[in-house]
């Protein structure tokens, strides 16, 4: 133990979701003055530990010490009371509101308790600014009108503006120009150089190599290393950590000869883009064969899906299913033509949260069980059931509540809605996003299964083993653009990567 | 490889796996719970009018006056709840009862009697629906905002065309309707109608593509989009069935009252909402029950009733409707919070 | 003396100030006389053009039949004076645009205002303010918060409705025992409504064998008629008079009481509907009389705000000056009368 706490101790930090425990006993350690990055691939629990440290989330397990002392994060505002400030990726200001209400909202400096002292604030807030590097911001400026590195040294004003100790940033340079990146450490400089603290968050292990002291790799809701130094650990090693299974998928094998090898594809996508989400894109999805697209947050990958299916327009091409065009942003022509999708967000953008698994299932295929209006509703409950033991969904019970489902039977229940509907392409959007590690291997052979039965899937996740593992082909997304297409046996994680990062690092 | 290799295909279709108390039962015993309360709250606002008013309360004209006072109310209560359900609202109910009882019932329009009556207050309605349904569906407006507008535009319409006088109706057709002599086996017609509306409005949200479609909407609007629901033409039916129940009630009510008047159909849109609520359709949508809206409207008209016949004054009478409104919601958020 | 003969017989007449030391020896009963003997003619005003005055007239809007009545009397009135002309404002209940639309007049320097305010009391600046411009106003019916804001006021008599409803029905049941008297009140959330009644209940009192039994509230509305009517038919199986305190309300209670088959009493109206008078006049149903709020009013209003303009006095009154406020007579109107009135019922 060393003479002096820690300043920030978090130990054995559990947290359950539904299905899901995103946090698995974590522990992670944070020193006065120093830059301290996580590090770790989509839902592998940063996101779920910062709000944890924010206040936002009240762990199910596990002890936080400050400075040595046990304490508790009832809200957000006990956290800050301590001298912890968070700036989410996605910031939390009020467009409407100046900048130097944004910064004092909810502390305005005030006369007899209540007459708000604009000038004050303003005055505060501009001193603030400069210390940021950014004097040209104007403190009486609405907050809307300024652009998305100028609103996040706005929110980085206003966790100033409380007595901060430790300030944690998610992916702070996201949304950042390469000189604004190098404000911005500078400004992480003068922070730790007057004892701050700083939780740092990135996708980008070149930063982190840059201002880092001490990184500390999540996966899968578990610290798989705590405390590494920053500039010295091989980079080789930091990816085998993010990558590296604790727990081992098993993947269903691939059809003998490969799938799809001559014969029409049911799916082709020509020259498909949206102006500043993805260039144009060809592919092709023959049936029974899985194409994987991967790629980073950014990379373009939901929205590619979301325009094949018609639920957003596209700026320019065509998706054709055997041979024939859909009329563009139209999701009732893609469901008619035969496609599914199965959305990243299934409790907001696939699931019916109120209501039974049959209903779920059944929603897109009423008119099959209705005449004139009517629906035949012992037809649609064996239908639902038929569908539902196809996918072996759990409980075996299609009357219950979607919302009470874990989060592998939830996804099941979508692929059910496909498989009923009797689609020929399933569109997949990260499919194991919150489903438990236990299940995803079965989530895995389900949709195989479906494959060999003739659909044609495309598949979207960031999690490279998944993409590599399931799907036949791969096509790799960096920034909107496709940079690499091969058979996915020909691919390994550390491959894929270095293609997916390769542009961020040379920023 | 899979956890679960062999799924149990023998076992019994309606049979619950065994030794777990499923959620479900929970689910549907709540709604069942919430049915019972209202029918427990019905009879006992009967045992006090039964108590405080025997003789005049526990009376078969006394039952006819009840259900005739609900029946207009009720018809817009039953569009209402399936705009509800589908997550949007409809303020303009009032205003367009208004509007279509003043139309139906002008000189030019009197003059096609009982047909040309009922066909202009069921016309206008649709009318009025289908325009808040463009606006809300495919004009992108805020259902709010939309049917606020319309709101303010059917009752200036309304005053327009009555200049703030009152329309008598002078067609027999119509006004022996609201008469004692067309009960039918002691029921009232309006309450016929009104038991229909019921009846076809339970149909079909419990039992139609229809139906099924709104709850969808309601539950999960971009859900519904994204599993092939054309969402913006379901929302334009919703705001038409909404006005096809006000130009309904509107007819009854120009048969009730005789005449049509502009100030029609005042605060309409608030006690439907109210009984639609205390009935336990979801003010954010995605759940939606005609039973427990009409057991809603049915409460309130009682408790009018009630007040009258022991002669208590409008004041306590909208004091107690309030409070009736506050318990109400505050019990459905206790059951919701048990979910 | 040839100025008195001029002015023998007319409402309005010259105030002219050298005709003081005669107007001084005029006695009240000389006065009387004159008039009785002009008879028939007494309402009819001056219609001999004199000096041209623009009036501005800025009500409600007319959303009820009694308001709407209130409009037309108004422009009736104006369009019989070849030297007024009337700047009439869309009506509006929105006491904001209220109290524009009478700054645009002010500001347009008519000669005159009458202002039925949407709210009395939320309008007395604007008049206040149109009096310092030195424009008087004829604050008609909802009166002002002070004096101050008003030259001259002239309206009906709320509390006297009540009185001659309740004199009317005490008389009708005089000798009757026991009798059972119910009353079908209008909005509730108006003061008027409450001096209505109050009007009720003390003329009532002075008859000891009447009692009220019931009393419900409509919303001035045929549909809230109905349903109270209603509610209070079943109520109250056995009853011998009703007070209903709104003609348009009345249709509707007139309905209710028709689906429901009762004619066993006699009933009472207010405010002075055609429809009313003709129910009146037939003399089939349970309608027998009405107390009036005359709607007239609107043009004895444009009347006093002419003489104001033409600085004239009123004709039958000693004064050189129009009175500073006029509180109009509810009058009973029943079958005896009911032909004398018909012309005045609103629709």
């Amino acid at each position: 133990m060393a003479p002096e706490p820690p300043l920030l101790s978090m130990s054995g930090i559990t947290k359950s979701f539904p299905g899901v425990r995103a946090l698995d006993g974590v522990d992670l350690d944070v020193q006065a003055g120093e830059v301290h990055c996580l590090l770790g691939q989509n839902g592998a629990g940063k996101s779920t530990l910062i709000k944890v440290l924010a206040g936002a989330h009240q762990p199910d397990d596990g002890v936080i010490r400050w400075r040595g002392e046990p304490v508790t994060l009832r809200s957000p505002i006990a956290a800050m009371r301590l001298g912890i400030a968070t700036i989410y990726q996605e910031l939390d200001l009020v467009e409407h509101l100046s900048v130097a209400e944004n910064v004092h909202l909810g502390h305005e400096p005030t006369t007899a308790g209540f007459v708000v002292r604009g000038r004050a604030a303003k005055e505060a807030t501009g001193r603030l600014l400069r210390r940021l590097g950014h004097p040209e911001v104007d403190p009486g400026r609405l907050v809307g009108e300024l652009s998305a590195a100028q609103q996040q040294i706005v929110s980085m004003a206003r966790a100033l503006s409380h007595d901060v100790r430790l300030i944690v940033m998610d992916e702070p340079s996201a949304a950042l120009d390469p000189d604004e990146v190098d404000n911005l450490f500078r400004i992480v400089g003068g922070l730790t150089a007057d004892g701050v603290a700083v939780v740092y968050i990135s996708h980008r292990l070149e930063e982190i190599r840059r201002i880092g002291d001490r990184v500390t790799v999540l996966k899968d809701g578990r610290a798989v290393a705590g405390g590494l130094p920053a500039k010295s650990t091989p980079t080789r090693e930091v990816v085998a950590l993010m990558t590296g299974r604790t727990v081992e998928y098993v993947f269903p094998e691939r059809p003998a000869p490969p799938p799809g090898d001559g014969g029409t594809p049911v799916l082709q996508v020509r020259g498909l883009a949206r102006d500043g989400e993805f260039e144009p894109l060809d592919l092709e999805v023959r049936a029974g064969e899985i194409v994987g697209l991967a790629g980073l947050v950014g990379s373009g990958r939901s929205e590619i899906l979301e325009t094949v299916y018609g639920a957003r327009r596209p700026t320019a091409g065509q998706v054709l299913v055997d041979g024939r065009p859909l009329r563009p942003g139209s999701v009732r022509a893609a469901v008619r033509a035969g496609l599914g999708l199965a959305p990243e967000e299934r409790k907001a953008q696939a699931l019916l949260m109120l209501e039974s698994v049959t209903r779920n299932v059944s929603v897109s295929s009423l008119s099959r069980f209705a005449r004139a209006g009517w629906i035949d509703r012992g037809a649609e409950r064996a239908a639902a059931r038929a569908a539902t033991r196809e996918l072996s969904l759990r409980p075996d019970n299609p009357a219950v509540p979607v919302r009470t489902l874990s989060g592998g039977n939830q996804q099941k229940a979508v692929l059910a809605r496909w498989l009923l509907r009797g689609c020929r392409v399933l569109l997949l959007d990260e499919p194991t996003r919150g489903v438990d590690v236990g299940a995803r291997a079965e989530l895995y052979a389900v949709v195989r299964r479906l494959a060999d039965e003739g659909l044609a899937v495309l598949l979207v996740s960031s999690e490279v083993p998944e993409v590599l593992g399931l799907a036949d082909r791969v096509l790799v997304l960096r920034e909107g653009r496709v940079v690499h297409t091969a058979p996915a046996p020909a691919l390994d994680e550390h491959r894929v990567l270095d293609l997916v990062m390769e542009g961020s690092q040379a920023s | 490889m899979t956890q679960h290799a062999s799924p149990p295909r023998d076992s019994a279709d309606t049979v619950a796996p065994a030794g777990r108390t499923p959620a479900w039962r929970g689910l549907r015993a709540r709604a069942d719970v919430r049915t019972l309360s209202l029918l427990g709250v019905l009879a006992a606002l009967v045992v006090i009018g039964g108590v405080t008013k025997p003789d005049e309360f526990l009376d078969t004209r006394n039952l006819q006056l009840v259900l005739t006072q609900a029946s207009v109310i009720g018809v817009v209560t039953v569009g209402m709840t399936f705009v509800i359900t589908s997550g949007g609202i409809d303020l303009s109910v009032g205003a367009i009862v208004a509007l279509a009882s003043v139309w139906a019932t002008t000189v030019a329009t009197q003059e096609y009697g009982f047909g040309g009556i009922l066909f202009t207050a069921v016309l206008v309605g649709l009318g009025c629906g289908l325009v808040n349904g463009l606006l809300v569906a495919y004009g992108g407006m805020v259902p709010f905002i939309a049917t606020l507008a319309m709101l303010a535009s059917a009752r200036g319409l309304a005053l327009q065309i009555t200049d703030g006088r009152t329309q008598i109706v002078t067609v027999d057709g119509v006004l022996s309707l609201g008469e004692r002599d067309s009960y039918l086996l002691g029921i009232p017609p309006l309450v016929l109608v009104f038991a229909l509306v019921t009846v076809l409005g339970w149909l079909v949200l419990n039992r139609t593509t229809f139906g099924r479609r709104t709850v969808a909407v309601g539950g999960n609007a971009e859900a519904a989009r994204l599993a092939g629901i054309d969402v913006r033409r379901q929302r334009l039916y919703l705001y038409l069935l909404s006005g096809l129940c006000c130009g309904i009630a509107a007819f009854l009510l120009v048969v009730l009252s005789g005449s049509g008047q502009n100030t029609n159909g005042n605060l309409y849109e608030l006690d439907a909402i109210a009984a639609a609520i205390i009935g336990g359709t979801l003010l954010s949508g995605g759940r939606g029950t005609i039973t427990g809206s009409v057991l809603g409207v049915l409460i309130f008209t009682t408790i009018t009733d009630i007040f009258a016949l022991n002669n208590l004054q409008s004041d306590v009478q909208q004091i107690a409707k309030g409070a009736i409104i506050v318990a109400a919601v505050l019990v459905q958020r206790r059951t919701a919070s048990t979910t | 003396m040839s100025h008195r003969t001029s002015r023998r017989g007319l409402l309005f007449g010259t105030a002219a100030v050298s005709a003081g030391a005669l107007l001084a020896g005029c006695t009240s009963n000389d006065t009387k006389d004159e008039s009785s003997a002009a008879g028939g003619t007494r309402p009819a005003a001056d219609d001999k053009p004199g000096k041209h005055v623009t009036i501005g007239f800025a009500g409600p809007q007319a959303d009820h039949g009694w308001l709407n009545a209130i409009n037309d009397n108004a422009e009736q009135r104006a369009k019989k004076y070849a030297d007024v002309s009337l700047e009439i404002t869309e009506g509006s209940n929105d006491t904001a645009q209220q109290i524009g639309q009478i700054e645009t007049l002010i500001n347009k320097k008519v000669d005159v205002l009458v202002v039925l305010p949407a709210d009395g009391k939320a309008l007395t600046q604007v008049g206040l303010k149109a009096m310092r411009a030195g424009i008087p106003v004829v604050n008609l019916d909802r009166i002002f918060n002070t004096p101050q804001a008003y030259r001259c006021w002239i309206g009906g008599d709320n509390y006297g409705m009540g009185l001659s409803a309740g004199h009317y029905i005490g008389e009708k049941l005089k000798g009757k025992s026991g009798a059972r008297v119910i009353e079908l009140a209008g909005l509730d959330n108006l003061e008027l409504t409450k001096q209505r009644t109050q009007g009720f209940d003390d003329a009532l009192k002075n008859y000891p064998n009447i009692r009220k039994v019931a009393r419900q509230a409509a919303e001035f509305t045929v549909e809230s008629g109905q349903a109270k009517m209603a509610q209070l038919l079943q109520a109250q199986p056995r009853f011998d008079a009703l007070w209903n305190h709104d003609d348009d309300q009345g249709v509707g209670a007139l309905r209710a009481i028709e689906q429901a088959g009762r004619d066993d009493f006699l009933m009472v109206g207010g405010a002075g509907a055609l429809s009313a008078f003709q129910a009146i006049k037939q003399d089939n149903g349970v309608l027998k009389a009405t107390v009036l709020y005359p709607p007239t009013m609107a043009a004895s209003a444009i009347d006093l705000a002419r003489a104001l303009g033409q600085g004239k006095g009123v004709g039958g009154l000693a004064e050189f000056e129009i009175p500073s406020s006029i509180t109009l007579y509810s009058a009973v109107v029943d079958k005896d009368n009911v032909d004398q009135y018909m012309p005045t019922g609103f629709r």
